[in-house]
């Protein structure tokens, strides 16, 4: 069968040809901040929306945090489809300082897992993140510095307004050449970014609600690769939920609710692939009183309700917080 | 014996003999405490706080603190026959050399629950080392060079432990408000666990002569032992887990910590019951003629994933081909084909070492200490310094007998050396971490180092320090070096 080998050997090269002229069109993707679960400063309230309820003199909280997000990056072009970020982990501790109506705040993110699938789609090639705590023991994501006031209504109040802004300051570079090979934890945008937004929230007899609508500032426009960040955002978000006294005093309260937030890129606001809408189905476990320190758990289980542009297949976050004084 | 181990040994009996008279004199029931603790003059946010009735500086739930560091080196020209010979690559280049460091840090502490406390510690640092940090052994000239970086500045978590002290009675102990240290009293007998990541510095070989090296010397040597292969990773910091017991004037500690995954690198390997650094410490406080003063034993016993320079020379001998430049496992990027190279023995190794740390004040603001360590010299570097065997003492002072009672002043000096079988490999050409000319003819890396800090507004200290670096790298052929330095720190 010598003329079969080499049919067989011709078609090999072709193969091989048409691969090498295909992988060598592949740009490769570059990595980004691929996280875009914003969370409430510490003492907030609710998981990601704010219940603007600073009140009093100066106060402090501290939370502590740590979630799991399965597949925040998935690209497709239609046919093709690749989880870049499957597994995502990360811990967090944030410290707010509250005078008044005032609340000042800064949080560090750790990535404690980062892992995914490289391979190409629409003519990019991603490479997957693969670090853990060990292989980046130190690690802090992009900070957050922020600052929210509350303009209008009491903290308790039916209607409170206010407004919020935050900064985020780049912890490196989106991504590095090592060894001639391309890298990324997609930890970060490598760009300073900020945050505007407007808050609302409210307490009506046993039921409280929370809401925002912002603009997210974001240099990086990469509109080209499936999945990436599309330049700056519109955000967006809503909360509600009753609240159960679960003590004689009523001081203590749990509050349960779905949080429904999302974001989509002003060139192209609510496209398919340039929007993400994510659930939380959120409970709480909060202190209410106005003196001494408070104690709040929270647990969050959801995932995306349209599961492009970062929003996850399903996510899990706890977080607990002390307030001392009165946030 | 050879001329180097009669001084070795010459060395360690000299310290002995400190060690028992200090260790004679009559015991008090005083814990040492850092004399630059929280000053109640000292400009900085805590006190800010207190002194407009905001904050209990006595008894915090929270505080924080913040510094920045910037540190700047000369290094002049010195003579050296040879640099880097035979594709060797770890020699301090001698022509002149700038080298600076710049840190910035926030301490953030809270009180959890009764005992309890949680700190988190980010750090930033930007910096260029000497050389690419190759070619001195123990006395490296700055010490925030123990922390890996790039001139441009990196962020990342230095510290995140959780604190839980026990107590069991005895006197009055006042903890004062300091970075990672809540104010609040404790009874002088008492359990302190701690957990998480920190460094080991933060419990173990600590001194309240030269209790911060930021505000005091600037050269290596003089934070801790030279030759104490502490766990850690690139930038110092570790995860684990130590206990404190406190027991009036005495405290025993005891630690287990993460080393690297590979020699002086970053990433971390948390199979901690496989390989690991423990460490055991005994501090006896004292008072000897009316000052206070300690004295601490320390051993410790990594089982780490390393090379032992005699297994390196004799996989050399039996195959020329495994020498340093044509290794392909994980090394130093040695071109030396005539050399020995670590990377082919790397397996599981014990290193060992036991040192005395000894401070003692002659006046209220003046204070000595001195620190010897032998450790067994075997195996490479994994984690700190390259030496094996290391002494230091010095003198510091603060001003106020001069009326600038912020300022700081010290003068030291610091030896250190290693072991027969580690000169032999850097004879034979060998590299490990840090040092390697590619030939070497064996001596003590010697230091002497001398400062003064002038403090302006009570929260900024401006420092000058000159260094006198003999024999780089353990080798006589080379130095010696002159360094000066200068130093910018706040602390807020």
């Amino acid at each position: 069968m010598p003329s079969s080998r080499k049919e067989l050997l011709g078609l090999a090269l072709a193969i091989a040809g048409t691969w090498a002229t295909r992988a060598s069109a592949q740009q490769q993707a570059q990595g980004f901040a691929v996280e875009r679960f914003y969370p409430s400063a510490p003492g907030g309230g609710w998981m990601v929306m704010d219940d603007l309820g600073m009140r009093g003199g100066l106060g402090g909280a501290v939370a502590v945090s740590s979630g799991y997000a399965h597949d925040p990056l998935r690209v497709t072009d239609g046919a093709q489809h690749l989880n870049v970020v499957a597994d995502q982990a990360s811990f967090a501790v944030a410290l707010a300082v509250t005078y008044d109506r005032l609340r000042l705040y800064f949080d560090m993110d750790s990535p404690i897992v980062g892992k995914g699938d490289s391979g190409a789609v629409g003519g990019y090639r991603f490479t997957a993140p693969s670090f853990d705590i060990s292989t980046r023991p130190d690690n802090i994501v992009d900070w957050r510095i922020g600052f929210d006031a509350r303009l209008l209504g009491g903290p308790k109040g039916p209607f409170r307004l206010g407004v919020g802004a935050q900064l985020y300051v780049p912890s490196g570079d989106r991504g590095d050449v090592t060894n001639g090979a391309y890298q990324s934890d997609y930890l970060t945008d490598g760009t300073y970014r900020e945050m505007l937004r407007v808050l609302a929230a409210g307490s009506v007899g046993r039921f409280d609600y929370a809401g925002n609508v912002g603009f997210h500032v974001r240099p990086l426009d990469d509109s080209r690769t499936p999945g990436s960040p599309q330049g700056s955002e519109l955000l967006f978000g809503v909360a509600g939920g009753p609240r159960f006294p679960v003590d004689a005093t009523g001081e203590t309260v749990v509050i349960v609710g779905p949080e429904i937030y999302g974001e989509s890129a002003l060139k192209s606001l609510f496209g398919k692939t340039s929007t993400g809408v994510e659930g939380l189905l959120t409970g709480r476990v909060e202190g209410t009183g106005d003196d001494g320190r408070q104690t709040q758990v929270k647990l969050g289980v959801g995932g995306g309700l349209h599961p492009y542009f970062g929003a996850p297949e399903w996510r899990f976050v706890l977080a607990i917080t002390l307030c001392s004084g009165a946030p | 014996m050879t001329r180097v181990r009669r001084r070795a040994l010459a060395r360690l009996i000299g310290a002995t003999l400190v060690a028992r008279i200090v260790a004679a004199s009559a015991p008090a029931n005083a814990q040492a405490a850092p004399p630059g603790g929280h000053e109640d003059a000292a400009f900085d946010f805590m006190n800010l706080l207190s002194h407009h009735g905001m904050h209990d500086i006595r008894e915090e739930s929270w505080n924080a603190y913040g510094q920045f560091t910037y540190i700047s080196s000369w290094k002049l020209p010195f003579s050296a026959p040879y640099t880097n010979a035979n594709g060797s690559i770890n020699s301090l280049v001698p022509d002149a050399e700038r080298s600076f460091t710049g840190t910035f840090t926030l301490f953030f502490g809270v009180r959890l629950w009764r005992g309890a406390e949680a700190y988190v510690v980010p750090e930033a640092i930007e910096e260029r080392p000497l050389s690419q940090l190759r070619g001195i052994g123990g006395a490296i000239q700055n010490f925030e060079l123990q922390k890996t970086g790039s001139e441009t500045p990196q962020i990342y978590r230095s510290r995140t432990f959780l604190r839980q002290t026990i107590g069991f009675g005895g006197d009055r102990v006042e903890k004062t408000s300091d970075p990672m240290q809540l104010a609040t009293v404790v009874g002088s007998r008492r359990l302190v666990l701690t957990a998480g990541n920190f460094t080991v510095l933060d419990v173990f070989d600590r001194n309240s002569i030269t209790w911060d090296p930021r505000q005091t010397f600037l050269n290596m040597a003089f934070m801790t032992h030279a030759s104490w292969d502490f766990p850690s990773d690139a930038r110092g910091y570790s995860w684990g887990g130590t206990a404190e017991m406190y027991w009036d004037d005495w405290a025993l500690r005891v630690g287990r910590i993460t080393p690297p995954q590979e020699p002086n690198q970053l990433p971390q390997d948390f199979r901690i019951w496989e390989f690991y650094g423990d460490q055991v410490e005994l501090e006896h406080d004292h008072v000897l003629l009316g000052q206070a003063g300690a004295a601490r034993l320390l051993g410790y016993r990594n089982r780490v994933d390393t090379g032992r320079f005699a297994d390196a020379i004799a996989a050399l001998e039996a195959n020329p081909a495994e020498n340093a430049a044509a290794c392909t496992a994980f090394n130093y990027t040695s071109g030396n084909a005539t050399a020995p190279d670590l990377c082919y023995v790397r397996k599981p190794n014990v290193k060992v070492g036991i040192g005395i740390n000894l401070e003692q004040h002659v006046t209220r603001d003046i204070g000595v200490f001195f620190r010897a360590m032998y450790s067994d010299g075997q195996s490479e570097v994994d984690a700190f310094n390259p030496a094996d065997r290391d002494l230091s003492f010095g003198a510091v002072a603060k001003g106020p007998a001069w009326r600038r009672p912020f300022d700081v002043t010290g003068i030291g000096y610091a030896t250190s050396w290693i072991s027969r079988i580690h000169a032999q490999y850097l004879a034979m050409g060998g590299v490990d971490g840090f040092i390697g000319d590619g030939y070497l003819r064996q001596a003590p890396e010697d230091v002497f180092d001398v400062f003064y800090s002038v403090n302006l507004l009570r929260a900024i200290w401006l420092s000058a320090d000159y260094q006198y670096l003999r024999n780089p790298g353990f080798n006589a052929d080379r130095g010696p070096v002159n360094v000066f330095g200068a130093r910018v720190h706040a602390e807020f």
